[in-house]
């Protein structure tokens, strides 16, 4: 039911907080395009299976914080697309806001020189 | 909030599987297709393009299977998938699970119908809304007081004789009683109570009898019973001046009166005493002490007016103790504290009262009792037969999961293979053995669901059996409720991991490499048991035999206990005898009155067609109630107990007693009494009076037994007794109570059993019966019941208002005295059987099963020329084997365990070798069976098939 190691745990939550990120920047997309912005955005540096992506994308839905619908892409392809809800948009903020503190705190930890000097 | 989200739409995630499964393959499919042409748009070939996109995603099923376990919950899911999967294992094999379905449900439903009645009579709780704090009062002294009058309403256990070493009761007098409520301050409230007594009701139709509790007036107040209807008995009814009222029983209500709300203020007489009914108490409150009931209650204060037998003309005397009391704590205060409190007050007024009756060095004290525990009304009686057959159940219940439990081991080697393959291909041994737990659970519950319904059919006929006739007459109310169908629950789960642990473990610790080369797919451990060493299925075959020898001993001696009572000679012939009983007394009728009442209703009861002989009696023979008191044996000298009884004329020849030396009464010897005018008695005024001196001793029968007992050398006739006052009875021998007088030996009788068929014959002295009230005995040549209407119009004739009661049939007194030992014995018998049954089920089996799995050595054994009687040798003694293993375990282990039928047994020893042997003959017999079936099978085997069976 919950993933059982600290390492998948880390990576669905930053793999969740990208997913936001990318919906809220592109507004609603399909898997496989998230899965690419993410990859792209990376700079290709961040080589995962897209398979992981989808149980991340269902754990998002069923909290409630973006919503899915079938709808028609570029080539005119079916898919699933998905889209941020108002609660997506919160989360959002709060898990940027938390993350952006956290890799704050990290940043001076990895750097303790700066401070002592 | 949002896991709580997302954990309801995972749980809407276990429904709706197959859309969801197919938009996500939609979804993926999609995915491949958007990432394949961006890879052909690079200039891959289509193959390539499609395996780096399915490298990229990470494999189709993959992402499935990770997409599903976030989607719903897994574990459940293959908890449901276990389930879905025993399910079509049992379907497939739909003879084993009928067998193993419905033994359970058999011993499970067994279980659940004992408890249920072991719940009724001993666990719940008084049907009150508060019983914090009540205790029952209880005395102990290290000898007992010397009441001149000691009765109990069989509200609690108590042994009180004068002079009997550490006598302890709850009987109390009535001016003890006042001394205790007025004096201890340690109680919130206290109450007293007796009976109840039986009156002669009229006002309500035609004349009935009815059963009234005396009570003290805080009775209501303290229980916190409220009224129905009107009132309740409140403390100011409660005095000498005040009117009489009554409360009806809420049943009582409905059945006599209808339901009808204009009942309160009506009057109603009891024996002739003008009641007002002031209210019907509430329905849930039907008794206090389990098993007794009342149709009305009414104040302490106004019994001694309403003059029920002669019996009660000291009521109020320190001397008699009568009443029963229970008290209510003050909160904070400790039952050590409040004992200390009541010793003193009892102490107090025993040894130093106006009447001291014992002396103080006796230690007479209080114990405060718990009143759920300490009113066992007549939960006594119930208690030990109900406990003997939950534990007879419980071990049908073991066998029945020693027997499932077999079948299931025999059913796992089947499955042995594919349970190899399973681990071999990587199965978790862990997820197997949850897998075959999760089957044996399934059965168990489907035993437990058809395990209430059989206990549902069996609650009642077992009540109706061990009470002696209906489900009614079970004074307990029996109801299947949750904590019943909670304790079948747990029974079964329990039950089924019991029997589920063997098969798994021998699953799931089995060398695999054995049972994958094994063609005939048995499983190692057992196809280990045929070359001598004993297999878990032999273990549980042996078992079962041991345990099935231990409830058939014990049943074995139950039948014998039944048979022994009822092939008892009573001493009289029991056949075709009419009982009825009246009390003229009750409605105002004159000894001398009653004498002419009587002799003129035999003559005209003999009269009838159909009756041969009538004759009556102060107390019905084997009905339960006797009178005993003390005599004096002239040139002797104590006093000893004897039991006594008033008889009319013609007794002796009626009951078919016979005569063995002397004569017996005839009508002189009763004229004579009655024309002493001492010994009229009126009952308005039960203090009586007291008789004057006779000089013309009464004429007096004594039994065979007395004679043995104090005439060992002399001619018992013509031989002087003188009778002392004192005399305890119980039942309605009221009559003759209180006279002191001479008596002279006339005649001898054979010896009778006088209240109960179990206890001994005491030396009986037969007196001529002198007014009072009567049971009537009317010998018939035909149908005993048949002649009861013409009966009725006899005494209708002679009084209208005179109510009959206790009417009934000598055999239908013994049948009742038998009720718990026919129960017992049927009971323990069905069990007893059923155990049998189930043992060699499983010994059967065992057996059918190994003898399919050594068809292919059978085969060979013949073709290399065994005989049919080596075949049959070696099945037989394989099977006999163990049953005589089982038989001798279970002979060991019911040498240990029938020590605790004593009580119950008559007649039979605990360890009766005739017994014992007969029930190892009956199960080696039917073992024997069990074995044959199996071994002429094997014998049929013919060689060329076996070994084609390969």
């Amino acid at each position: 039911m919950k993933p059982t190691t600290g390492k998948a745990d880390v990576w669905q939550g930053t793999l969740a907080l990208m997913a936001l990120k990318t919906l809220e920047a592109l507004g609603p997309l399909h898997g496989y395009g998230i899965a690419r912005r993410i990859e792209q955005t990376s700079g290709d540096r961040l080589a995962v299976n897209y398979g992981t992506l989808y149980p991340a994308l269902l754990k998002l839905e069923q909290e409630g914080y973006i919503a899915s619908e079938w709808g028609v892409s570029d080539n005119n392809r079916k898919a699933k697309y998905y889209k941020l809800t108002r609660a997506g948009r919160k989360q959002l903020e709060r898990e940027a806001r938390e993350w952006e503190q956290a890799t704050a705190i990290l940043a001076r930890f990895m750097s303790p020189g700066e401070e002592h000097t | 909030m949002r896991r709580l989200r997302a954990w309801l739409v995972r749980w809407g995630g276990l429904f709706n599987k197959r859309r969801q499964d197919r938009e996500l393959a939609e979804e993926l499919e999609s995915h491949l297709q958007m990432h394949i042409e961006e890879n052909l748009g690079r200039g891959m070939t289509p193959e390539e393009a499609r395996r780096q996109a399915l490298i990229k995603l990470g494999g189709v099923e993959q992402t499935k299977e990770k997409y599903r376990d976030r989607r719903g919950f897994p574990l459940l899911e293959s908890l449901l998938q276990d389930v879905r999967f025993g399910l079509r294992m049992l379907r497939k094999n739909p003879g084993f699970t009928a067998v193993a379905v419905l033994t359970l449900a058999l011993g499970i439903g067994a279980n659940a119908a004992i408890f249920s009645l072991l719940d009724a009579v001993l666990l719940r709780p008084l049907p009150i809304r508060d019983q914090r704090g009540l205790v029952l009062l209880q005395w102990h002294a290290h000898k007992g007081p010397r009441f001149d009058d000691y009765s109990g309403f069989g509200d609690c256990e108590g042994r009180a004789g004068p002079n009997l070493k550490d006598a302890w009761s709850c009987s109390f007098s009535s001016p003890m009683f006042d001394a205790i409520r007025a004096n201890a301050k340690v109680f919130d409230g206290i109450f007293a109570f007796a009976g109840p007594e039986r009156a002669r009701l009229t006002g309500n139709g035609p004349a009935s009898m009815a059963d009234a509790e005396i009570v003290s007036g805080d009775y209501f107040n303290v229980l916190g019973v409220r009224a129905a209807i009107g009132r309740t008995i409140q403390p100011a009814d409660d005095a000498v001046s005040s009117a009489p009222v009554a409360v009806l029983s809420y049943g009582y209500w409905q059945s006599a009166f209808g339901g009808n709300r204009s009942v309160v203020g009506r009057t109603i007489r009891l024996n002739d005493v003008p009641f007002t009914v002031v209210g019907v108490s509430e329905p849930s409150f039907t008794r206090l002490s389990p098993g007794k009931t009342q149709d009305m209650w009414i104040p302490r204060s106004i019994f001694p007016r309403v003059g029920f037998t002669e019996n009660w003309s000291k009521i109020e005397s320190p001397g008699s103790a009568w009443l029963a009391v229970v008290a209510r704590l003050k909160p904070g205060i400790s039952r050590a504290r409040a004992e200390a409190t009541a010793s003193l007050i009892f102490r107090n007024e025993l040894v130093y009262g106006s009447k001291p009756l014992l002396e103080a060095k006796e230690d007479p004290r209080i114990s405060l009792i718990p009143a759920q525990e300490g009113l066992t009304g007549s939960r006594g009686e119930y208690t030990t037969p109900l406990y003997l057959l939950m534990l007879a159940v419980g071990i049908v219940l073991l066998i029945a999961c020693a027997n499932v439990a077999g079948l299931l081991l025999a059913r796992s080697a089947a499955r042995a293979k594919e349970i190899a393959v399973r681990l071999a291909l990587g199965a978790g041994r862990v997820r197997v053995a949850r897998q075959l737990l999760t089957e044996s659970v399934l059965l168990s519950v489907l035993g437990g669901l058809l395990g209430i319904v059989f206990a549902y059919v069996g609650v009642h006929a077992v009540a109706a059996l061990i009470s002696g006739g209906s489900a009614d007459a079970f004074p307990f109310p029996v109801t299947l409720d949750m904590r019943i169908l909670g304790f079948t629950a747990g029974l079964s789960i329990l039950s089924g991991i019991l029997f589920g642990l063997a098969p798994v473990r021998q699953a799931t610790l089995a060398d695999l490499t054995p049972a994958l080369k094994d063609a005939s797919g048995g499983l190692p451990v057992i196809s280990r048991a045929g070359k001598g060493r004993l297999s878990i299925g032999s273990v549980l075959v042996v078992v079962q035999v041991a345990l099935a020898i231990v409830v058939l001993a014990g049943a074995g001696l139950l039948v014998r206990t039944f048979q022994n009572l009822k092939d008892l000679d009573p001493g009289f012939d029991s056949r075709n005898v009419l009982l009825f009983a009246m009390d003229p007394a009750l409605a105002g009728y004159k000894t001398e009155q009653i004498q002419s009442l009587y002799q003129s209703l035999q003559k005209e009861f003999g009269a009838l067609p159909g009756v041969t002989s009538v004759s009556y009696s102060a107390i019905a023979l084997l009905s339960g109630g006797y009178w005993r008191g003390g005599v004096k044996i002239e040139g002797q000298g104590d006093t000893v107990d004897v039991d006594l009884q008033s008889v009319g004329v013609r007794f002796f020849e009626t009951m078919r007693i016979p005569l063995l030396s002397g004569r017996t009464f005839s009508p002189a010897d009763f004229t004579n009494d009655t024309s002493m005018p001492s010994m009229s008695s009126s009952t308005e005024q039960p203090s009586g009076t007291t008789p004057a001196p006779i000089s013309v001793p009464l004429p007096v029968v004594v039994n065979q037994r007395f004679v043995q007992t104090y005439c060992a050398k002399q001619n018992p006739i013509g031989i002087n007794l003188s009778k002392d006052g004192s005399s305890s009875a119980s039942g309605n021998g009221t009559d003759d109570k209180t006279r002191s007088r001479q008596y002279l030996v006339v005649g001898v009788v054979g010896d009778v059993k006088y209240a109960y068929l179990r206890t001994g014959i005491l030396p009986t002295v037969y007196l001529p019966k002198n007014g009072g009230g009567a049971h009537f005995e009317l010998r018939t040549a035909v149908s005993p019941q048949s002649v009861l209407p013409a009966v009725r119009s006899v005494i209708a004739r002679h009084d209208a208002d005179l109510p009959l009661f206790d009417i009934s049939t000598e055999s239908e007194e013994i049948d009742k005295q038998l009720s718990r030992e026919r129960a017992l014995a049927r009971l323990s018998g069905f069990f007893g059987g059923l155990a049998l049954l189930l043992a060699c089920t499983g010994l059967y089996g065992l057996l059918a099963y190994e003898v399919t799995r050594r068809t292919h050595e059978v085969g060979i054994r013949t073709a290399l020329g065994a005989q049919h009687w080596d075949v049959l040798k070696l099945v037989l003694g394989r099977g006999m084997a163990l049953a005589m293993v089982g038989t001798v375990a279970g002979i060991v282990g019911a040498l240990g365990v029938t020590r605790f039928l004593q009580t119950l047994l008559f007649g039979v020893k605990p360890i009766d070798a005739a017994t014992f042997l007969a029930v190892a003959v009956l199960l080696l017999l039917v073992a024997l069976l069990a074995c044959y079936i199996p071994a002429r099978r094997a014998m049929r085997v013919d060689p060329m098939v076996a070994l084609r069976y390969e």
